[in-house]
């Protein structure tokens, strides 16, 4: 019994830590740009698929192949926001030409993406080989590594936006461009950054994820949807609700699929989305957002 | 509506129901009718996107909704696909009911990210439930319409053609005459000022649900008549290429207006169709779909996006009669 807890709670960390890096970069996005980026489940997918080109095909290796679906990812989320969302700023319907064009963009990424590598399956190998034990529930030591490495990623992501001097002009970027402006901020570089990091965690999340599932043109869908319900439940307002919320969902996500399996989750996780909704229409921690 | 107005619709009219006499093949009648059914998403959507600038991304799963009720109605439970096409309009207005709940009470964003949200969720309960759906594969043999021994499928979709027509004439004529009513009226009023239709009485969540529940019947009934006609119910009407080619139609043909979406339908449906035909297109074409879509965005300043700013509300010099954008 008790292992059966800890193998559910240990799945829900794994879920909620994918879900994390997820949501914390569409955060991220949204509190500079203001822009809900799409495209950014397909830029998960490039990561993963550059990832494995350069792994497999390429034979160099997984280390070397990650970096590049990182750097892969981070350039073609820059030149999404220069192509697709740059010419839209100042407009007052942005929010929702951002949402149309980021949607664009997204489908020329998966069906670009099934031009080029085709619908067979792919996999990645594991960073880490073999299983490890945490009080007798048993994880392979990839899934172990991504649910260790996914908070360190988040803290230095946080610390990065309080501390440093580029992430606080992210910041005041965000709260006000006009006036980030006038103290010397480079507003487009700034987008930009943001923009490529948030594409770079994205890639960094489906080079991970290419060693559990099976590389498809659609990989970054599903992980899309279930950040969308975690920005939903805790507001896009900041990388700490973002994080809270991912980690809620995920474990509640996998005690669903443990009491009642796999194929009623997806709708009672959304059922309780619309009751949470209901009674708190600002998201389950009472941000408001939008 | 002025005369010359009255005059070019009679036209289109006539022309439409002229189509089956002097095209003959199954194949083109048959892009008519993707065509029509496409025609009726689109102006439906523009209902809740357009008229009540509800950010609404889930409308697909609308018609998803109805591709599968009459699917199930017709093949699982067996009763006359007459009934099942209707039956689907039903369960897409209840379907929008359960989104509305929240909807109605979010703003901007959020109401995007609820309604797409849902649209992905129906497919992944449609995957999930394979013993009812069918799954990724779907359902097909599908019961088709037949009047006493006349068989709908027998006569190179000749009788197709103008059921299709018929349900677009239908849609069509409701959404003009709810739009030119009172409560299209309100309907824009809260678009366009959401804080002064309430203080002039009007509930802002009850029009926006009525909104979604009227936009989604057609769309049902269109999907209940896809799945009937095409004889198939497949997962992809939930996908991001229906959706986006829907969308395009609606931007190009003009967001605020019912007539547009329609026209726009027909010659996207025609365009895509004719991709689809071209080796080596069948992926790209979603890619050709997208390109066009963030162009018409970015090159058609005077149209579409004047059409989406007037989406954004607190606008407090504008008129609540507006032109009819039709």
């Amino acid at each position: 019994m008790t292992e059966t807890l800890i193998a559910t709670i240990v799945s829900g960390l794994l879920l909620g830590a994918l879900y994390a890096l997820m949501a914390s970069g569409l955060s991220l996005v949204w509190t500079t740009l203001g822009v809900f980026n799409f495209a950014h489940g397909a830029l998960m997918m490039l990561g993963a698929f550059v990832a494995w080109t350069v792994c497999e095909p390429m034979g160099l290796g997984l280390i070397p192949g990650i970096v590049a679906g990182v750097a892969a990812s981070a350039l073609a989320g820059i030149v999404i926001e220069y192509l697709v969302v740059r010419p839209f700023y100042g407009n007052r319907a942005m929010l929702l030409i951002t949402v149309m064009t980021t949607l664009a963009a997204m489908i020329i990424l998966e069906s670009g993406a099934q031009i080029i590598w085709g619908a067979r399956l792919k996999q990645l190998p594991p960073l880490l080989e073999g299983n490890v034990s945490i009080f007798g529930a048993v994880v392979s030591r990839h899934e172990a590594l991504i649910i260790v490495i996914a908070p360190l990623v988040l803290l230095a992501l946080w610390r990065f936006t309080v501390s440093t001097r580029v992430g606080r002009s992210l910041r005041a970027v965000g709260l006000n461009q006009d006036a980030a402006a006038l103290i010397g901020i480079n507003v487009p570089r700034a987008f930009s950054l943001a923009f490529g990091l948030s594409a770079g965690l994205a890639g960094l999340t489906g080079a991970l994820l290419g060693s559990i599932r099976f590389i498809t043109p659609s990989l970054g869908s599903e992980p899309l949807l279930k950040a969308m319900i975690v920005v939903i439940f805790g507001g896009l307002g900041s990388l700490g609700a973002s994080a809270g919320a991912a980690f809620v969902i995920g474990m509640v996500e996998a005690f669903l699929v443990f009491s009642l399996g796999l194929y009623w989750t997806p709708s009672v996780l959304f059922v309780l989305l619309i009751v949470v909704l209901v009674f708190r229409p600002n998201g389950l921690f009472g941000r408001a957002g939008a | 509506m002025t005369r010359s107005r009255i005059a070019l619709a009679l036209i289109a009219v006539v022309a439409l129901l002229a189509v089956p006499w002097v095209v003959t093949d199954a194949y083109t009648r048959h892009l008519f009718i993707i065509a029509f059914i496409y025609a009726m998403i689109a102006s439906n959507w523009d209902l809740s996107l357009g008229y009540s600038g509800l950010f609404n991304f889930g409308h697909l799963a609308f018609f998803g909704v109805g591709v599968y009720t009459a699917a199930i109605l017709a093949r699982t439970v067996g009763i006359s696909p007459w009934l099942a096409i209707p039956a689907g309009g039903v369960t897409a207005a209840l379907a929008a009911l359960i989104i509305a709940a929240p909807v109605a009470r979010l703003q901007g964003i959020y109401v995007v990210l609820v309604t797409f949200a849902f649209g992905q969720l129906c497919l992944q309960l449609v995957l999930s439930q394979s013993q009812i759906t069918g799954g990724a594969e779907g359902m097909v043999r599908i019961p088709y319409l037949q009047i006493g021994d006349y068989r709908f499928i027998r006569d190179y979709n000749l009788s197709y053609y103008y059921v299709a027509l018929g349900l677009l004439g239908l849609s069509t004529a409701f959404l003009l005459t709810l739009v030119h009513s009172p409560f299209g009226k309100s309907l824009r009023a809260v678009r366009d000022n959401p804080d002064y239709a309430a203080s002039r009485g009007i509930s802002v969540a009850r029009q926006r649900t009525l909104a979604l529940m009227l936009s989604a019947i057609f769309t049902g009934v269109a999907g209940g008549f896809y799945a009937i006609y095409l004889r198939v119910a497949s997962p992809d009407v939930f996908g991001f290429a229906t959706l986006s080619l829907a969308l395009s139609m609606v931007l190009i043909g003009g967001v605020g207006s019912i007539l547009g979406p329609i026209f726009a339908a027909i010659a996207l449906t025609f365009i895509n169709e004719t991709m689809a035909g071209i080796r080596g297109m069948e992926d790209a074409r979603f890619i050709v779909v997208a390109v066009a879509m963030i162009l018409v965005l970015r090159l058609l300043p005077g149209g579409t996006k004047d059409m989406l700013d007037r989406l954004m509300p607190k606008h407090r010099t504008r008129k609540l009669e507006t032109k009819e954008g039709g």
